[in-house]
């Protein structure tokens, strides 16, 4: 069986692990986790090389509290795994996966690995990464092919856009299809969809903030909750933009709040003019101008929501906690190393 | 592995012999003629009889042929067709497997009959129901004459009683569906709409080559034209254009240089060139060079018909 705790995936940076500087500088960045990269940022001649470094960099990502993730190559599924399943692997990052026989044969490779390797058995999960139309059309298969399986996302990106032979960047959701059923099937899996809506991307840029968090945001509205990317400047905008604001934490307590008065009168719904609340009370509802509207509507289903929303908030300040109480211990470890 | 190049199919009602009589005129990838909806019953023996001088006159120009049957006489239509210029039947109104199989069974008797190359000829399933949609996986792998298939969005909307309009996209689930599972099959999806929608009006070229490029981006790998006026942006916005082919031409450069340096990661112009960066560079510029030839076949097949034409004006009906 696999870990019932849930880490948290808001932002992490996939790096090349062949590339030193960016394998080692990465902790400082941080990110939820760091996914060291065996396959597309990997040239053919140095796959042997660099599976061969994943061992020793899992405590050199895990230094500022990011959790280590590998993704390994499709066609080189057995080598790979058997070089990167070390003691504080989280994830195997499983790319342009297909077929639920794949899943089911890597999650019998990594149960003889942990019990050779001392790891607590079901600790390392697998990410399923669907990047073809093939893997879109057996996705139910493949996500409840193993339950290592707790995120399961793609149908986008570059691997599908050429297997589509479409071109990538364009102002209009062309993977609609592909992602919706996806995302159905992890949902109807139970497992964590990783997706976000669509938001015109037409320059292919990398690296621009402000478009990390305005995605992460909208993904957050739309219940998702994984991001991710290939740029240090994207990381902070995705934490941000995945958690809730101050404004939606005080709005989720006051709905819960109004949600218990109604409960004591034996209504089951009442709907609130916002403009009427003290704009000074605590908590207080999100201003009559924000995206939740004027008039609202307050009953089970609104609080059900708001406690998700305060529970994900409670996430993620803890998550922030352990990294920098990590990132505090590697400063001062340092200091007591190199007294200058 | 040769890549099937069939940007724009041009359809032609049986009847119209004027029609028929210039279809291999406007430099189309294939034509079809078509006696579903191009032909009233009653004249349909008369059709039939010259059916195969159609085909081969619409084959002139080096158009692939295809006839769309009735999918009430699907023996009469194609053996009234099969000869060495028909390349494939349109299947209308496809909801099942054995539709298909049973359209495999007549074609692989009139291929014997008629001496044509066995299973050379194909079958392009017309989606016009919901089942049809639903069943689709099944329906396009049932035999491996199905090449190409497509969602005749005009017929799926008087099915569903759907008015279609601008303001709205009634088949984003229809049209996704289709393009992932023929491309997960190994089929080729193509865009049967009017166009891809609604509008009636008169299209400019310049926007007919923008709706071509949506259904581009959309994975189909071609359209079914219903104007010959269609056939030049439809062919355009289906072949890699210039500056694709040398934006890509730069992308393998500096990922060929990466790769020296140790790196299969390489920044090109704010974005990041890797792996299948690469690859697709790779599929674009096959594309360009499969495009290229197809054109030549075509200027090859007037040529050896004698007649001087030249393709990039577009005749008009």
């Amino acid at each position: 069986m696999a870990s019932t705790t849930r880490r948290l995936k808001r932002s992490g940076l996939t790096m090349p692990i062949v590339t030193p500087r960016f394998i080692n500088n990465a902790w400082h960045r941080g990110c939820d986790y760091i996914n060291m990269d065996l396959e597309d940022s990997v040239p053919p001649h140095l796959k042997d090389v660099a599976r061969n470094l994943v061992r020793e960099s899992i405590p050199v990502v895990n230094k500022g509290g990011a959790d280590a993730v590998c993704r390994i190559n499709h066609d080189l599924m057995e080598a790979d795994l058997n070089a990167v399943v070390w003691p504080g692997l989280m994830m195997v990052n499983y790319p342009k996966a297909e077929y639920g026989h794949e899943i089911e044969r890597m999650d019998a490779i990594i149960t003889r690995l942990e019990a050779e390797r001392g790891i607590r058995p079901g600790a390392v999960e697998i990410g399923a990464n669907i990047e073809t139309a093939v893997g879109v059309a057996n996705a139910y298969e493949i996500v409840t092919a193993s339950p290592r399986v707790r995120d399961f996302g793609g149908a986008s990106g570059y691997d599908m856009s050429r297997d589509l032979g479409v071109e990538m960047f364009v102002d209009f959701d062309q993977f609609v299809y592909g992602k919706g059923e996806v995302e159905l099937a992890a949902r109807a899996a139970g497992r964590e969809p990783r997706a976000a809506p669509f938001t015109p991307n037409i320059t292919g840029s990398v690296s621009d903030p402000d478009r990390a968090f305005a995605e992460a945001d909208a993904a957050r509205k739309c219940g998702f909750r994984i991001g991710g990317g290939l740029h240090p400047a994207v990381v902070e905008p995705q934490i941000r933009g995945f958690a809730p604001s101050d404004d939606e934490v005080s709005d989720a307590r006051w709905v819960l709040q109004e949600y218990r008065k109604l409960t004591r009168t034996g209504d089951t719904w009442v709907q609130i003019d916002v403009s009427q609340v003290d704009r000074e009370a605590s908590p207080r509802p999100m201003a009559a101008d924000s995206y939740l509207g004027r008039h609202r509507v307050i009953d089970g289903y609104e609080a059900a929501r708001a406690e998700e929303l305060l529970q994900w908030q409670s996430l993620c300040q803890e998550r922030d906690r352990e990294k920098a109480e990590a990132m505090d211990r590697v400063r001062a470890a340092e200091a007591a190393e190199s007294p200058s | 592995m040769s890549i099937l190049v069939r940007r724009s199919n041009l359809i032609v009602p049986a009847v119209q012999s004027r029609m028929i009589s210039r279809s291999w005129m406007h430099n189309a990838d294939a034509v079809t003629i078509d006696l579903q909806d191009g032909a009233p019953t009653a004249e349909l023996a008369q059709v039939r009889k010259t059916l195969r001088q159609s085909v081969a006159l619409a084959g002139k120009g080096g158009a692939q042929v295809f006839v769309r049957v009735n999918a009430d006489f699907i023996y009469a239509d194609s053996d009234a067709a099969v000869g060495p210029d028909l390349a494939g039947i349109v299947l209308p109104g496809v909801e099942s497997a054995d539709q298909v199989a049973e359209a495999d069974s007549i074609l692989a008797d009139l291929e014997k009959i008629h001496g044509a190359v066995p299973r050379s000829l194909e079958i392009t399933p017309s989606i016009e129901t919901a089942a049809g949609v639903w069943h689709i996986r099944e329906i396009i792998t049932a035999s491996p004459r199905v090449k190409q298939v497509g969602i005749d969005e005009a017929a799926l909307a008087a099915s569903l009683g759907i008015t279609q309009s601008s303001e709205h996209d009634a088949f984003v689930f229809a049209r996704g569906r289709l393009c992932i599972e023929a491309t997960a099959a190994g089929v080729q999806p193509i865009a049967v709409a009017d166009p891809m929608g609604v509008q009636t009006g008169h299209l400019s070229h310049e926007e007919m080559v923008n709706i071509a490029t949506d259904s581009r981006n959309l994975g189909f790998k071609g359209m079914v034209c219903g104007h010959p006026t269609w056939i030049a942006p439809v062919n355009s916005a289906y072949t890699p254009a210039e500056s694709l082919v040398e934006y890509y031409t730069q992308v393998r450069e500096v990922f060929a240089q990466a790769l020296a340096a140790g790196t299969a990661a390489a920044p090109f112009a704010g974005r990041m060139i890797d792996v299948p960066v690469d690859e697709w560079a790779k599929d674009v510029l096959a594309m360009s060079a499969a495009c290229a030839a197809r054109d030549a076949e075509k200027q090859a097949a007037l040529a050896a018909a004698e007649i001087y034409f030249d393709p990039s004006v577009p005749v008009i009906d």
